[in-house]
């Protein structure tokens, strides 16, 4: 299991959902995948695609303008 | 001896009459005559009051009546109540409301500022307990103690209007099961249906039910009289308390009966001096009607903001009644019926013409709506807005606008507010040379990149397609038989797989070349993308291939608050 760090920061949609869509598909089960990104659509958007896609959103917030993600692959 | 100036009503357009009369005319004899024990409050803050947002009470009153007294030498006459006006006399006719005791009071000029009454129908029901409405600072007051007294579980909430939707948001923050209930299909009232829809959406986010094109029919109470739910045309709905807020009419009957000239709606006539068909005669504030300036047509707009602007013009123009000088300075053309409000994380503002009031009025509609953050993408703490620009495609006016999303949205409406009031065109607002650096805009603001889109449509560089339209031509497809538009999404995969409207073929704008072929050219087609930048270039590239019937979704699918998959 690895974990991976994505920095979409000051991406504007889709970016951050594209990167991580990418990385996602390189993965393996199980890995994790950080996203952060300052484009506050990413919020909504990686909550829909995780659903989608049946990928675990373990954990998300948002500091400082940040929205940080993280996402377990399955 | 001075002039005699009589002020019935003294919340906002009142209390502001008599501040400037004082202004204007040091030896005026100023009187404010008011039915209620509350003067010179802040009657929009009382939903926050209720929430808590505002704690004390104190905060919401601008000024007391004991302070009009020592400070500006005004009198005011609380716990009375105009019943008479005796134009010929000039004597306004007042009862007390604790004694029943009739005093006459003298004008040079008489200023109305009546306010305006929530309209309450008589449905089986209604009288009980928990049934409230919310206008003045004891109505606020009533529900903080109700809710302290008897801490109601659920709430409904009775009218989609401003009001309604800021009373939702606080009776929910202080941990209720809110539903809203509107008769209409669409609110609130001026926003266009699309718009209304985003607002509903997010109003069921967080957790309010909404029930629209619904009517209310009747109460149910508990053996204590206590309401338990509300029964309508859609189903009974449990309640523990019920805010009426279903619009209010202007208190005008007492200047109806003295034979001053109202408006069809009840208001009272008035001209831009707030002078009514007497002149000795004012209204201001709720009571009053006035002009939109888009329209030229007589409006009612019952506002604070408004209340405010014509009480100051009428304090003025009354220390000058007795001499025939025209009265100078200020005077209100008309309203745009601009507002503006928030609920929960949604900020919504409008003004002039929506696109359903500009097809009414018989203009040349042309629209346009983008979504944008509203600084600059790369600034922290931006967030996204929709702005919705309406114009008259023969004039190139701008006619009005909406904008909502949970950044900045009274800019963007004030901007276009004196693009509408100075008559000015799409072509005005597209080059505006507004305030930018990061931390406040975009190089490009949001109102100018929809007045962009919009010089394109007018010019016949693109053609597109509101979210209603589209919605309404799937629905008739739907209920036929196929034929509907073909839907193109040109956004990358992992976009089109989140959130998609039903029916959508994708094909990503970085492969629509090689996979032209699978584009219908006989039937019509939409092309959609996120906010409509891709769409654009898809067009192009559609249209250069002869493609014949091709229009964009206008704002794409951030502004696409229908169905999706």
């Amino acid at each position: 299991m690895s974990e991976k760090y994505v920095n979409a920061r000051g991406l504007q949609c889709p970016g951050p959902l594209v990167q991580l869509s990418r990385e996602a598909k390189n993965a393996a089960k199980g890995d994790r995948i950080i996203v952060e990104a300052t484009d506050m659509g990413f919020k909504k958007d990686v909550a829909a695609w995780c659903a989608k896609t049946g990928n675990r959103l373990v954990n998300i917030g948002e500091c400082n303008g940040v929205v940080r993600a993280e996402i377990e692959v399955s | 001896m001075g002039r005699k100036i009589v002020i019935v009503g003294g919340v906002a357009a009142g209390a502001k009459a008599a501040a400037k009369a004082r202004r204007e005319d040091p030896e005026a004899e100023i009187t404010v005559i008011t039915e209620e024990s509350d003067v010179s409050y802040a009657g929009c803050g009382l939903p926050y009051y209720v929430g808590g947002v505002i704690p004390d009470r104190g905060m919401l009153v601008v000024r007391t009546a004991e302070e009009f007294r020592s400070e500006s030498d005004i009198q005011v006459v609380t716990g009375r109540r105009a019943v008479e006006i005796r134009r010929g006399a000039r004597e306004v006719v007042v009862i007390d409301a604790m004694s029943g005791e009739e005093e006459v009071y003298q004008y040079d000029a008489l200023i109305l500022a009546t306010g305006a009454s929530p309209i309450v129908p008589d449905l089986p029901g209604i009288r009980s307990q928990g049934i409230l409405t919310l206008r003045r600072v004891r109505d606020a007051d009533a529900i903080r103690s109700f809710v302290t007294s008897r801490r109601p579980g659920s709430a409904v909430v009775v009218g989609g209007g401003f009001v309604g939707l800021e009373s939702a948001e606080n009776l929910a923050l202080l941990g209720m099961d809110v539903t809203i209930i509107e008769m209409m299909e669409d609110f609130p009232p001026g926003f266009d249906p699309e718009v209304c829809r985003h607002i509903a959406n997010h109003l069921m986010e967080k957790r309010v039910g909404v029930l629209s094109g619904t009517k209310v029919l009747s109460f149910d109470a508990d053996p204590d009289g206590f309401v338990r739910a509300v029964r309508t045309s859609r189903g009974t709905v449990s309640a523990e308390i019920v805010l009426w807020a279903g619009g209010v009419r202007p208190n005008t009957s007492v200047a109806k009966e003295a034979g001053i000239r109202l408006l069809e709606n009840g208001a009272v006539a008035v001209n831009e001096w707030m002078r009514t068909s007497d002149p000795h005669v004012f209204a201001v504030g709720d009571c009053a009607g006035s002009v939109n300036l888009v329209t030229g047509r007589s409006a009612w707009y019952p506002l604070g903001s408004t209340a405010n602007k014509m009480g100051r013009i009428a304090g003025a123009v009354s220390t000058g009644v007795t001499s025939d000088r025209p009265p100078t300075g200020q005077f209100l053309k008309g309203l745009l019926g601009t507002s503006v409000f928030k609920v929960f994380d949604l900020n919504c503002a409008r003004t002039g013409l929506s696109e359903t009031e500009a097809r009414r009025e018989g203009f040349d509609v042309v629209t346009s709506t983008v979504q944008a953050p509203d600084r600059a993408h790369y600034y922290p703490g931006h967030r996204d807005i929709i702005v919705k620009l309406i114009a008259d495609k023969r004039t190139r006016r701008v006619l009005g606008a909406q904008v909502i999303g949970e950044g900045v949205v009274d800019k963007p409406i004030d901007t276009v507010v004196t693009l509408v009031t100075l008559g000015g065109t799409v072509d005005d607002l597209a080059t505006l040379d507004l305030a930018y650096a990061p931390p406040f805009s975009s190089a490009m603001s949001p109102v100018i990149v929809a007045a962009n889109v919009l010089l394109n449509k007018m010019d016949g560089k693109l053609q597109g397609i509101t979210a209603a339209e589209l919605k309404r031509r799937m629905d008739e497809s739907s209920a036929t038989v196929g034929g509907g538009p073909f839907i193109l999404d040109v956004r990358t995969e992992p976009e089109f797989i989140t959130r998609s409207i039903p029916g959508a073929v994708n094909i990503p704008l970085s492969e629509l070349r090689s996979r032209l072929h699978e584009v219908p050219n006989d039937r019509d087609i939409v092309v959609v993308c996120k906010v409509g930048r891709r769409a654009y270039l898809a067009y192009a590239a559609l249209k250069r291939r002869g493609f014949g019937s091709v229009r964009i979704l206008d704002g794409g699918m951030t502004a696409w608050p229908y169905e999706t998959t």
